[in-house]
């Protein structure tokens, strides 16, 4: 029975995608367990309204409605045609004037499952078991969430006599209890199946980031979840749960429409497009065109239509002609996260300067601990499991001890500090004691962030520097560093060295703000990228590992050194890492960078500011001091408005104004003989991309059910994730001040266009032979345009095969 | 097969991301152990599937393999045939002989 009943849980939540907590925020598709599924089936879009909206401002024209509906409605081009007043109307007119005009379906509802009595007493307990108190841990924690619950409930002022006396002699074992449960509840195999479904959708939450506990951390389950889920509701007598919109989807049968319902839309268009009334035969025949398109494929329609604006004008913008920087003096590697083609850009206005992008871990996936850390960091894609660990050495013993001396010192006071927060009488004295330095403390950082901001710097000088290195060469062996370096030079094309290489990872700094890691480097595991880039800096210029390379036909020049560097995107300066570890060979070109580098960060922050409300008219200074303002929920904007992903060299891209919405992949298909690069880009940085792209579009589609709703009503439940007030479930996606101000969307809610210049076929086997990406594809989560070369026409992928794009220039 | 004892050998063949609860169940079932080879490649029901992805663990094919006394693989097999019912993935039951039978409870 216990198997039977742990079988029954994970099928039940086999569609829950895991949540990442907090502290290393990483994005997905929260609808991701439904990519089986096509993408206007499983999904929600925006309002019919709002489309219509953007119809009027121009942002959706005919020319795009009436290409999707070509392509969606193959069945057009015999559709015939009517006359209505004099003028001759195609199908293709007619449905267009539908969308445009017609009787407005209903959107669907989105209908969150209204919270009751047992997800309140549950999110209580779960949230007691996953964060405990320091000084109160809930009693018998060790022994997991079914039993420290069982112990605690029939305590619980909060439920009833009888309730309390009914939790008296639960089952020892979760599995146990959910058996003992669903008996009680009277349910069947089949209805415990379904119940299991539903409840487990309550609170998605609590739910994923459950699923991610039990994989990563291993003491809770979903089991234990359920079984308290269900015992509650029978102790309670409560009635089953309802369906929440997302099963009430599956459950209900779609709305189909009849030939009342067609001929009651086509005399509605029909009135709308003349004034004369139109004969029976004409209205039947307008009917029976409208037949062909629904109401319930509109939203798909006007989706389509939003993003084929945006794809068009795209790929209108990239050059017809293109030429190679020649002999590139500097070459900076960045990552593919939108914000860096901004960096980029402003970077290449130098003529020596070479940008490329590559996932920002650089290929090197590690778990890193830095210095005398007490933890570590999983500073890789969320799709690998860390099984390199890296940490950092000394070069300087003397130096090392002093700053450790430096840190024991500052740890005793923070230790001391929080201990009086926590101990139960000490917070009054500590009020007393110290409260008026903390309230000046207060007035300085609410009044002059800037100000608070330079003596954190000057607090943080205070402690010596010290030099280190990655320890990669013993975390990772000859062959591995050199097939991470070769892995490296083959998918980015790194065809040729200049004298000085930068790996670039990128950070963001702001303070206050409990979405801090959702603001870092999504390849390095929601961590700063700079680990991974020192980690590959030294992978590269290791002479063993170059001495492999060269065998392979991969030379590098031993005049080329390799930088590590990290783009702080508040700031937009880039960091030079290690700057101990530089020759002096190459200190003039870093320096010759650095200043090429502050100009463009001043520009990029200014650009940047058109968009970050209320920032248009701040100086550079105040502009950057937002990393310090704990009053400013717009640090910075993320990945906002991210729309695209390019795939193949910077001749495609060079010299074009991107707006930061493209993630940008440097590929060159004569570097990858056998195509293993390019299928990598597509079964890694691109599922990355999607995940990001979507959580995005569902945080704006339904700012509350997919995203985390306003930020100032967040409660932190440690570093586990936040509550919209005091209780519920836990938040899922990004705060509305990820997507929007006010009611105004910053973010455009499309899927993600993907651009890849490389042989078609390559592509096509790559899709054929990988499941994940003919699911992303064939079930339109993500739309792909490619060409074989420059001088190619692009082609659109479809599951039949390249279309010729008539739109694309 | 002299010397040999028999057993029930199991070998499940599932995405990446669908593993956990299958090493989960092998787990509770009473297996003393079971060896995952990632970055199976073929072609099956959904079509075909590529072999080991340099940076996605993922989305490739994962087979387990577990060894079990009889009398415990009937609830495993149970087990797994359910969370199999509505989902892509494989399973194949075959008798099997060991040497060392303490090894495999």
């Amino acid at each position: 029975m216990s198997l039977e009943v742990r079988a029954a849980v994970a099928k039940a939540t086999r569609a829950v995608i895991p949540i990442w907590p907090l502290s290393s925020f990483i994005a997905v598709n929260p609808l991701g367990g439904r990519e089986s599924e096509d993408f206007s089936v499983a999904a929600v879009m925006r309002s019919l309204s709002a489309f219509r909206a953007d119809y009027s401002a121009g942002r959706i024209t005919d020319v795009e409605l009436a290409a999707v509906l070509t392509n969606r409605v193959p069945e057009l081009d015999d559709a015939g045609r009517v006359t209505l007043n004099g003028r001759d109307w195609t199908a293709i007119d007619l449905l267009v004037a539908d969308l445009v005009r017609g009787e407005q379906a209903p959107s669907a509802p989105v209908l969150p499952a209204a919270p009751d009595r047992v997800d309140e007493l549950v999110a209580k307990w779960v949230a007691a078991y996953l964060d405990p108190h320091p000084a109160w841990p809930m009693p018998n924690r060790g022994l997991g969430l079914w039993a420290a619950w069982g112990a605690m409930a029939r305590h619980d002022p909060q439920l009833p006599a009888k309730a309390r006396r009914q939790l008296a002699n639960l089952p020892a074992s979760a599995d146990e209890g959910l058996a003992n449960a669903l008996t009680k509840l009277g349910l069947d195999d089949g209805a415990a199946d379904q119940i299991l479904k539903i409840e487990a959708r309550r609170m998605p939450g609590w739910v994923g980031y459950i699923k991610w506990r039990a994989a990563q951390v291993g003491d809770i389950d979903l089991t234990s979840y359920l079984a308290v889920c269900l015992t509650l509701r029978w102790a309670l007598g409560l009635p089953l749960p309802e369906p929440t919109t997302e099963s009430k989807t599956e459950l209900a049968a779609k709305p189909q429409t009849d030939l009342a319902t067609d001929a009651t839309r086509a005399a509605t268009l029909a009135a709308s497009l003349s004034p004369e009334p139109a004969a029976s035969a004409t209205l039947a025949s307008i009917a029976r065109i409208l037949a062909l398109h629904p109401p319930q494929d509109h939203a798909a329609t006007w989706q389509a239509a939003y993003e084929e604006h945006y794809r068009r004008r795209l790929l209108s913008s990239l050059p017809v002609t293109s030429e190679r920087v020649t002999d590139p003096k500097v070459q900076v590697v960045m990552c593919i996260d939108p914000r860096s083609e901004g960096m980029r850009r402003h970077l290449e206005v130098d003529p020596d300067i070479e940008t490329l992008g590559f996932a920002g871990f650089f290929g090197v996936p590690i778990r890193f601990a830095s210095y005398l850390a007490r933890g570590s960091v999983d500073a890789l894609p969320a799709l690998l499991s860390p099984r390199h660990a890296v940490t950092e050495t000394a070069t300087d013993t003397v130096q090392a001890k002093l700053r450790t001396n430096a840190f024991r010192v500052r740890d005793a006071f923070t230790a001391g500090g929080h201990a009086s927060e926590t101990l139960p009488p000490a917070p009054f004295a500590l009020a007393e004691t110290v409260g008026w330095f903390s309230g000046i403390a207060t007035l300085v950082r609410t009044l002059s962030p800037s100000l608070a901001g330079a003596i954190d710097a000057a607090q943080h000088r205070t402690t010596p520097l010290l030099k280190t290195e990655v320890t990669v060469a013993t975390a990772f062996t000859l062959e591995e560093r050199a097939a991470m370096a070769e892995t490296g030079i083959r998918m980015m094309g790194l065809d040729r060295c200049a004298p000085l290489v930068i790996l670039s990872g990128h950070g963001s700094t702001s303070a206050n703000n409990l979405y801090q890691s959702a603001l870092d480097c999504g390849a390095c595991g929601g961590n700063p990228g700079a680990a991974n880039a020192r980690a590959g800096a030294a992978i590269f210029n290791d002479p063993n590992v170059r001495d492999l390379l060269k065998k392979r036909g991969l030379p590098i020049p031993a005049t080329t050194y390799f930088v590590a560097a990290e783009h702080n995107t508040v700031s937009d300066h880039i960091e030079i890492l290690d700057p101990h570890l530089i020759p002096e060979s190459h200190a003039a070109a870093v320096r010759e960078f650095t200043a090429a580098q502050n100009t463009a960060a001043d520009l990029l922050v200014v650009e940047r500011a058109g968009l970050l409300p209320g920032a248009s008219e701040q100086p550079l200074a105040r502009l950057r001091a937002r990393a310090d303002d704990w009053a400013e929920v717009y640090p910075e904007l993320g990945l906002v408005r991210n729309a695209a992903l390019i795939i193949g060299p910077r001749e495609m891209t060079r010299g074009v104004d991107l707006e930061r919405r493209v993630f940008m992949h440097s590929y060159r298909p004569e570097c990858d003989p056998d195509g293993t690069a390019l299928e990598t880009i597509m079964t890694a940085p691109l599922v990355v991309a999607q995940w990001i792209n979507h959580q995005y579009y569902f945080s704006t589609v339904d700012k509350n059910l997919w995203g985390a709703g306003t930020k100032t009503i967040h409660n932190a439940i440690g570093s586990i994730g936040v509550l919209a007030g005091q209780t519920g479930d836990l938040k899922i996606g990004l705060p509305l001040q990820s997507v929007s101000v006010g009611n105004r969307d910053l973010h455009e809610a499309m899927r993600l266009t993907v651009l890849i210049e490389a042989p078609l076929e390559r592509v096509w086997a790559i899709i054929a032979r990988n499941l994940v990406l003919r699911q992303l594809f064939d079930n339109h989560w993500v739309m792909l345009t490619a060409r074989n070369d420059p001088n190619s026409d692009w082609q659109r992928y479809s599951t039949s095969g390249w279309i010729s794009d008539p739109l694309a220039p | 097969m002299d010397g040999l004892t028999k057993m029930t050998k199991i070998e499940i063949v599932i995405s990446g991301r669908d593993a956990p609860p299958i090493r989960e169940l092998i787990t509770s079932a009473g297996a003393t152990g079971y060896t995952s080879v990632s970055g199976v490649s073929g072609l099956g029901h959904h079509g075909p599937h590529s072999g080991a992805l340099l940076f996605n663990e993922s989305d490739t094919l994962t087979m387990l393999i577990t060894v079990l006394p009889p009398e415990k693989a009937s609830a495993l097999i149970s087990a797994v045939r359910t969370l199999l019912d509505d989902g892509p993935g494989v399973m194949f039951v075959a008798d099997t002989y060991v040497s060392r039978p303490e090894y495999f409870g």
